[in-house]
C-alpha cells in the first residue's frame, strides 16, 4: 500500500506543477500580446521571410546565395 | 564581421549552435546506431511472422525476445536519443543560452547507451519484465529514471538561464515533457516493478504508461521540433499562436487519460475504460488546432518541400500526426476496438505514431541541426532522396497493408464460422508486404547513416569562414566556443 500512496503523492505533485506552471505563465505575461511570440524565433539575420534550409549543393537550385547559406555565420 | 549592431549580433546563435556540438553529435550519433540495430531487429521479427522457422534455433533469436528487443532499442535508443539531441538544441536557441553541463549531459549520453545496451542484451538472454514498453530488467529501472532526471534538471537550468522573456510555444512541449516523463516513469517502474500491483491493477499501470510514452515524452518532443523547423524553414511565423497554445494545454490536459483504451474489453471496472476513451475522443481539440495551424502555416509554401530535405521530413511527420490521432481517437470507440483489437490494425496504427510522425520528424530536425554543428553541408543529395522515399513510401506500404489485413482479420475473427488457422493463412502475403516496407525503410536508414557518417568525417562541402575549422578531433573535446565577436 506505500507504494500506492507513493503514486498518489507522485502524482498529485505533477498535477500541482502544472497549475502552477500556468499560473505562473499568466503572472509573467506570457499571454500577453499573443501573436507577438510567433516572431519570437526569427532574428536581425534570419528574419521572417528567409528560407533556411536547402537540398545540399544542387546546382539547378536557383534561390539565392543568402538564403542558400547554412547559416551559421 | 562588418554588421553594424543589429538587433542580434549574428555570431550569436552560430556560437549558440557550436555549445551544442559535441553533446548533440554524441547523442545524435548514437541515435543512428541504435536505429540500425533495431531496424535489424525489426527485420528479424518481421520475417519470422511469415518464415517461421527463420533463426528459430537459437534461443536468442526467437520471436519472443527479438520483437522486445527492437521495440526497446527503438524506443530508448532511436527515438529517445535523437529526440533529447533534438531538444537539448532547441531548449539552447529558444532559450538563448549556451548548453548548460556539457561534460555532463555527454556522460549521460555514454551512460544512457550502456543502459539500453545492458537492457537489450538483458532481453535478448530471456530476462525480459514481459512488461510491454518496459521490459527492460527491473535494474534498469532506476538508473534510466535517474538518466530523466538529469535531462529535467538540465532543462530546467537553461530555461532559468533564458536570454528571452518569452517562452515560444516549442518550449512549453519540451519543459513538459521532461518534467511529466520522470514522474510517470518513475510512478509506473515503482507500481509495476515492485508487488505493489499485480493482474488488472499492473495492466492498467503498463497501458497508462505505454501510451503515455508516445503521449507525453515523444508526441510532446516532435511537436515542439514542428513548431519550430515549419516557420523556421520557410520564413514565416506560425498562423495562429492562440490556437498553438490551446493546443498545447489541452494535450497537457486530456493525453494522460487515454491510456485505458488499450484494455478495451479486458476485465477492468466500465468507468476505468470509459475514462480513457474520454480522453482520446477529447484529443481531437489539440489534433485540430495542431493540424490547422500546421496547414495555414504552410499555405503557399509547398514548394519549398521540393527544395528542403528537413521540410519534407517534418511535413511528412506532421500530417501523420494528424492521422495517427484521427486514427487512435476512432480506435478507442468500443463498436470499432472490438474489431480491430488483437490485430495487425494496432502495430499499423503504433508505427504510424512512432514511426511516420515521431521517427520523419526526427530525421527532418537532424537535417537541420546537423550541419550547423558540423558545419559542413550533407555531402549527397542523392542521398537524401533515397532516405526520404525509401522512408515515406516503405512506411504508406506498411501501414496500408497491415492496416487492410487487420481489419479483415478483426471481422474474421468475430465471426465464429471461420477457423482461426484460416485467418492465420490469410494475413500472410500481408506480412510479406510488411517484409519489404521494413526492408525499403531499412535502405533509407542506411543511406541516412552514411549521410551522417559523412558527415562526421566532414566530407561534404563547407559552409562557412574556413578559418573556424581545427582538426576534426575537435569533434570529441571540449573547449569553450569562441565568444560573441559584434
Amino acid at each position: 500500500m506505500s507504494a500506492i500512496l507513493a503514486i498518489w503523492i507522485f502524482m498529485i505533485m505533477l498535477g500541482l506543477t502544472s497549475i502552477g506552471a500556468l499560473v505562473w505563465a499568466i503572472q509573467m505575461g506570457q499571454f500577453r500580446s499573443i501573436e507577438a511570440g510567433a516572431e519570437s524565433i526569427f532574428d536581425a539575420d534570419e528574419p521572417v521571410g528567409s528560407v533556411t534550409d536547402r537540398f545540399p549543393a544542387s546546382s539547378r537550385s536557383n534561390n539565392t546565395s543568402d538564403n542558400n547559406k547554412v547559416g551559421n555565420q | 564581421m562588418t554588421v553594424s549592431a543589429p538587433v542580434v549580433p549574428p555570431t550569436e546563435r552560430w556560437s549558440i549552435d557550436q555549445s551544442c556540438r559535441q553533446v548533440i553529435l554524441l547523442w545524435y550519433g548514437s541515435s543512428v546506431f541504435w536505429l540500425l540495430f533495431g531496424s535489424l531487429l525489426a527485420l528479424v521479427t518481421s520475417i519470422k511472422m511469415h518464415t517461421p522457422g527463420f533463426l528459430a534455433d537459437t534461443a536468442w533469436l526467437t520471436f519472443g525476445r527479438v520483437r522486445p528487443a527492437h521495440l526497446n532499442t527503438m524506443i530508448y535508443g532511436w527515438a529517445s536519443m535523437s529526440g533529447i539531441g533534438t531538444m537539448l538544441w532547441l531548449f539552447a536557441r529558444l532559450c538563448k543560452t549556451r548548453l548548460v553541463w556539457r561534460e555532463g549531459l555527454y556522460l549521460t549520453a555514454i551512460y544512457w547507451n550502456l543502459l539500453v545496451a545492458a537492457g537489450t542484451i538483458a532481453i535478448l538472454a530471456g530476462y525480459s519484465t514481459g512488461v510491454e514498453w518496459m521490459e527492460f530488467p527491473a535494474w534498469a529501472a532506476g538508473p534510466i529514471a535517474f538518466a530523466f532526471f538529469v535531462i529535467h534538471i538540465a532543462a530546467w537550468k537553461m530555461l532559468a538561464n533564458r536570454r528571452k522573456g518569452h517562452l515560444y510555444i516549442s518550449l512549453w512541449y519540451l519543459f513538459g515533457c521532461t518534467m511529466w516523463f520522470p514522474f510517470l516513469y518513475l510512478g509506473a517502474t515503482i507500481l509495476i516493478q515492485t508487488p505493489a500491483s499485480t493482474g488488472i491493477a499492473k495492466m492498467a499501470t503498463n497501458w497508462w504508461f505505454a501510451h503515455n510514452v508516445l503521449g507525453l515524452w515523444l508526441t510532446p518532443i516532435g511537436l515542439a521540433s514542428v513548431y519550430y523547423f515549419i516557420p523556421k524553414v520557410i520564413g514565416r511565423p506560425i498562423h495562429s499562436y492562440h490556437f498553438s497554445l490551446l493546443g498545447f494545454w489541452t494535450l497537457a490536459i486530456f493525453y494522460n487519460w487515454a491510456g485505458t483504451h488499450h484494455l478495451i474489453g479486458g476485465p477492468l471496472p466500465a468507468w476505468v475504460v470509459t475514462v480513457g476513451i474520454v480522453g482520446s475522443l477529447m484529443m481531437f481539440i489539440p489534433v485540430t488546432t495542431v493540424a490547422i495551424n500546421h496547414h495555414m502555416t504552410m499555405v503557399g509554401h509547398f514548394h519549398v518541400l521540393k527544395t528542403s530535405p528537413t521540410l519534407r521530413f517534418i511535413v511528412f511527420g506532421a500530417m501523420s500526426y494528424t492521422a495517427v490521432s484521427v486514427q487512435g481517437s476512432l480506435q478507442s470507440i468500443r463498436a470499432w476496438n472490438e474489431v480491430t483489437h488483437f490485430t495487425h490494425y494496432t502495430i499499423a496504427h503504433a508505427h504510424l505514431g512512432v514511426y511516420a510522425f515521431f521517427t520523419m520528424v526526427a530525421f527532418g530536425s537532424m537535417y537541420y541541426v546537423m550541419p550547423r554543428l558540423v558545419e559542413c553541408e550533407w555531402p549527397s543529395a542523392n542521398l537524401i532522396k533515397v532516405h526520404f522515399w525509401g522512408t515515406a513510401i516503405g512506411m504508406s506500404m506498411y501501414w496500408i497493408g497491415l492496416t487492410w489485413a487487420g481489419v479483415e482479420q478483426g471481422l474474421a475473427m468475430n465471426n465464429p464460422d471461420v477457423p482461426f488457422l484460416e485467418i492465420v493463412e490469410y494475413t500472410i502475403p500481408y506480412l510479406w508486404s510488411r517484409s519489404v516496407a521494413g526492408t525499403l525503410m531499412t535502405i533509407g536508414h542506411i543511406a541516412f547513416a552514411i549521410s551522417v557518417w559523412q558527415m562526421l568525417r566532414r566530407h561534404g562541402a563547407t559552409s562557412t569562414e574556413p578559418t573556424l575549422f581545427t582538426s576534426p578531433t575537435r569533434l570529441f573535446r571540449f573547449r569553450k566556443p569562441p565568444e560573441v565577436v559584434t
